[in-house]
């Protein structure tokens, strides 16, 4: 289990020594972080469950205010795209 | 619409949500620009597979003053570069008023099943926030499957 990045919740229900469902209500109820690769198949990142284990998940807080920075140019890097050319009304 | 105690609790909980999936990124902050707009830019590497180097997510969101404390998100990129399976795919709103005018829609999304090599520059999408996509990029990360770009409609008339 040391070297898989994802875990499935029958891995973490036996590092834990709890039922898979067990696992899964933990998902559900937000306190073990969880990736849903479809609607009834989750995946749980190896760091999410050590920080679980540890204790160490975070709930959040207020962000602190930043200082005066530039603004972020976005979509400054990017050529934009070319509109399909519309047929010209005809004309009467 | 929101103030800017609210913004500081979204980045708040957008933050404790990657750090919750083990990602590194330095402590994010609601910034000031000097035209009077506020934002943030997040970005994030993920743990894992970390071979050339580790998946990135970056978040940025612009919003502008719209009176009484308000504010309005008025651009954002949500960005998702997963170098060790050498794929991208973002969600973006910038340069609104042109694609308005050309495509009809304010926003787009970008979709490189191979990163350089996109087979549609931009394809259409619809409006998301950040919550949304940070769902979405984490339920494609490190799955071996396809991002699904051939399913998005694209955009430019040159693809």
């Amino acid at each position: 289990m040391q070297n898989k990045p994802f875990l499935s919740p029958a891995d973490v229900a036996r590092e834990l020594g709890i039922s898979a469902s067990t696992v899964l209500r933990l998902i559900h109820a937000g306190d073990l972080p969880a990736i849903a690769i479809s609607a009834r198949i989750y995946r749980i990142p190896a760091a999410s469950f050590e920080l679980f284990k540890a204790g160490r998940i975070r709930q959040p807080e207020m962000a602190p205010l930043g200082g005066v920075k530039p603004r972020p140019q976005i979509g400054r890097d990017e050529l934009l795209p070319v509109a399909p050319k519309r047929p010209l009304a005809r004309a009467r | 619409m929101a103030t800017k105690v609210e913004l500081r609790q979204y980045i708040g909980t957008l933050s404790a949500i990657l750090w919750n999936y083990g990602a590194s990124f330095p402590v994010p902050t609601l910034d000031a620009y000097s035209d009077g707009e506020v934002g943030f830019a997040i970005t994030a590497e993920l743990s894992g597979a970390a071979d050339p180097r580790p998946a990135v997510l970056e978040l940025t969101e612009t919003w502008a003053p719209e009176g009484r404390g308000q504010y309005r998100r008025v651009e954002y990129a949500y960005e998702f570069v997963e170098f060790p399976l050498g794929r991208r795919r973002a969600f973006h709103r910038h340069d609104p008023d042109y694609f308005a005018r050309e495509f009809g829609v304010v926003v787009h999304e970008h979709c490189e099943e191979r990163i350089g090599q996109p087979a549609c520059s931009h394809y259409y999408g619809l409006p998301i926030d950040a919550y949304e996509a940070i769902r979405r990029f984490l339920s494609a990360w490190g799955q071996p499957t396809l991002l699904g770009c051939s399913e998005l409609r694209c955009m430019d008339q040159a693809a």
